[in-house]
């Protein structure tokens, strides 16, 4: 019997030092690296029927009250060390299906060559996705990325091919870092197609400064593809739990189509201010706020876009097939844009372990034009409590009169679900 | 008259030289837990009432007083994720993301009882000052103020081993005077390069009753680094600095 308990004992010890056992040779850096995720994602979407982009969408389609929409992704990450610098990726693929379409796509998010010949001097070029900018739904001196989508902003993005640079210098005292960060973003042939006009180098860069604790970002890219703009970032604690952030960025003789109710188009030019302020708060029990309010230069009043919504209910309820291509075609331009109005708010409450669940943490999301007062309300529900498993369930609420922003979008009511797999 | 005042002299310096130094006891405690600029390796275990665990690995990587790094090598769901920490400011990097937000000291990036204030700790002696120092039977006890309203933990009282010169015991304490947390250390061992520091340390916390945290230490070792590593443009690439 006192054998057995020995046993016992020495099996437990050994168990013990077992459980907190730690040896950093299992995590050598490797040549070669991959990883990523896969998800599998199911929308539920209540199709906005009087809406002006339902009718858009589902022009010479089957009319739809409902969809379901069940999607797959994987995401694939790797870094390839590769002589005096590295080589890294990131690639998307989607297979999407509902009971309209299937459809597939696969991306290059990302993949650049780097090389650094000095901790403080960075050289790449290839497929890159800068993001630039303080803002946490909106980035008005985004310049040189794809715009976010303020419903998912922490999402991966695809880049434009580029070439830059980044040099860091620390000069100490009230300025304790300063880095300058020049980029060319060309677009011609098939590069960047999507950029804008073809043959222009478009230069950028940014400035980044750590002055007195404060981020100060300055940001410019020349006239090219897209007309001149400039601009500026600042974040900063204001105590340890409240952060506050801002952006400014200006476009110089931007051109905005603009249309009545008619069909009729005029082409505005002019300079357009675009700028941002935010907080992050913390609460003593976990609870984060954040807020932002936005206003977007390039946008739409409430009244341009009521004209915009006028002339769609024109064309359907007349049936003039030119007025619909018109409206076709302004949609997918800045009108279909998905924040197309001038002023916006904002506010995310979020609670870490929620009801006293570790890695459990609900969510409520309101995002509202601030002209026409439609919004749309996302309580959202999100466990991570299982390695590798991220579990999310939305809801999304739009409300919102016709003729307004939220009012006229596709959807009116959408239920979101996945599972992400990390690995 | 020189020789009275001579007298006098030494009998109210006396005491004061006996007393003990818990400044100086908290600058051997910095130095003995870590060298100024070292790289270390360190897992993360936070263990759920149910039993269930969760396993980080960070690799960090300090230089002197107040600059600290992080970038978690594992789960999946985490990797290349950066923390950085300059002083009282903080920021996370997430690859997905793809720039840097400021983060607070009492946030946990990883959703354990350690916050970020524990996992991207800097040298005792530039967050707090030593308010008593009290001598006991095998231990040092030290009661520390934190120097500015922006630290995570008010107030601490730190029980240092006598001959080691290193933590046993700390507990965390609000303004309120509420205990946030106790931090064990243990296992002390020796690291190699003049380095004998715990390699455990075990958390627990009366607001997250029936969780445990443990963070494991190796590959502990003095390196020195360039500053322009600690800034935000650095962060996507400081994986490039492991060997």
């Amino acid at each position: 019997m006192k054998r057995w308990l020995v046993l016992v004992f020495l099996a437990a010890n050994a168990w013990a030092a077992d459980e907190y056992g730690f040896d950093a040779s299992e995590f050598e850096k490797k040549p070669f690296e991959l990883g990523g995720y896969i998800q599998l994602k199911q929308e539920s979407l209540s199709l906005n029927r009087g809406g002006a982009f339902y009718q858009l969408g589902f022009y010479n389609e089957p009319q739809k009250e409902t969809l379901d929409r069940t999607t797959g992704t994987l995401q694939l990450a790797g870094k390839l060390r590769l002589g005096i610098g590295t080589f890294d990726f990131r690639t998307n693929s989607e297979l999407q299906r509902d009971q309209l379409a299937h459809d597939h796509d696969n991306s290059i998010f990302e993949a650049a060559y780097s090389i650094r010949p000095t901790p403080g001097f960075t050289l790449e070029a290839g497929k890159r996705a800068l993001k630039w900018g303080k803002g946490y739904a909106w980035n008005p001196i985004g310049f040189v990325e794809r715009p976010k989508d303020a419903n998912d902003p922490q999402l991966a993005r695809e880049g434009f091919v580029m070439a830059d640079a980044d040099w860091i210098f620390s000069p100490g005292g009230d300025l304790q870092t300063l880095a300058f960060t020049p980029v060319i973003l060309p677009v011609g042939g098939d590069v960047n197609s999507d950029f804008g006009a073809r043959n222009h180098l478009n230069p950028a860069a940014k400035l980044y400064l750590l002055y007195r604790d404060i981020d100060f970002d300055f940001a410019w890219m020349g006239r090219g593809s897209r007309p001149a703009r400039f601009g500026m970032d600042f974040s900063t604690n204001l105590s340890s739990n409240f952060e506050m952030h801002g952006e400014w960025a200006r476009i110089q003789r931007f051109t905005k189509p603009v249309t009545d109710s008619s069909g009729q188009v005029t082409t505005e030019i002019g300079n357009a201010t675009s700028y941002l302020l935010g907080l992050r708060y913390l609460t003593e029990s976990d609870t984060t706020y954040i807020a932002e309010y936005y206003h977007n230069g390039t946008g739409y009043s409430e009244q341009e876009a009521r004209q915009f919504y006028q002339l769609v209910d024109t064309a359907f309820t007349t049936g003039n097939s030119a007025l619909v291509q018109k409206a076709l075609s302004l949609s997918e331009g800045s009108y279909g844009r998905s924040n197309a109005g001038t002023d916006y708010l904002y506010f995310r409450a979020q609670q870490k372990d929620g009801l006293g669940i570790v890695y459990f943490q609900p969510s409520i999301t309101v995002m509202m034009n601030l002209q026409d007062h439609s919004y749309q309300l996302t309580p959202e529900l999100m466990y991570t409590g299982i390695s590798n498993l991220e579990l999310r369930a939305r809801l999304f609420l739009l409300q919102g009169d016709s003729g307004t922003d939220f009012g006229e979008k596709q959807v009116s009511r959408k239920v979101e679900l996945y599972a992400r797999y990390y690995f | 008259m020189k020789k009275l005042l001579w007298l006098v002299l030494c009998v109210v310096a006396l005491p004061a030289a006996a007393a003990i130094d818990g400044t100086q006891i908290l600058q051997k405690v910095d130095r003995n837990l870590e060298p100024e600029s070292y790289e270390s390796y360190r897992k993360l275990i936070d263990i759920q009432p149910d039993g269930s665990k969760k396993e980080s690995v960070l690799y960090t990587m300090k230089k002197g007083r107040d600059k600290v790094v992080a970038l978690f090598l594992s789960p999946p769901s985490d990797k290349g994720r950066v923390t950085l920490r300059l002083g009282d400011n903080m920021w996370l990097y997430i690859p997905d993301v793809g720039k840097p937000v400021r983060i607070t000291s009492l946030q946990s990036v990883t959703g354990s009882v350690f916050n970020n204030a524990d996992i991207l700790r800097i040298d005792y002696t530039a967050e707090y000052n030593v308010e008593a120092a009290e001598e006991q039977k095998n231990a040092y006890l030290l009661s520390l103020k934190a120097k500015t309203g922006d630290i995570a933990y008010d107030r601490l009282k730190m029980w240092v081993d006598k001959q080691a010169l290193v933590p046993t015991t700390i507990e965390a304490y609000a303004a309120s005077g509420l205990l946030l947390k106790t931090l064990r250390f243990k296992d002390v061992k020796d690291f190699g390069g003049g380095i004998k520091r715990p390699a455990t340390l075990e958390t627990d916390s009366p607001l997250y009753k029936g969780y445990k945290s443990v963070m494991l230490w190796s590959g502990l070792k003095k390196r020195d680094f360039p500053d322009e590593i600690f800034t935000l443009n650095y962060l996507p690439r400081i994986e490039e600095l492991r060997k």
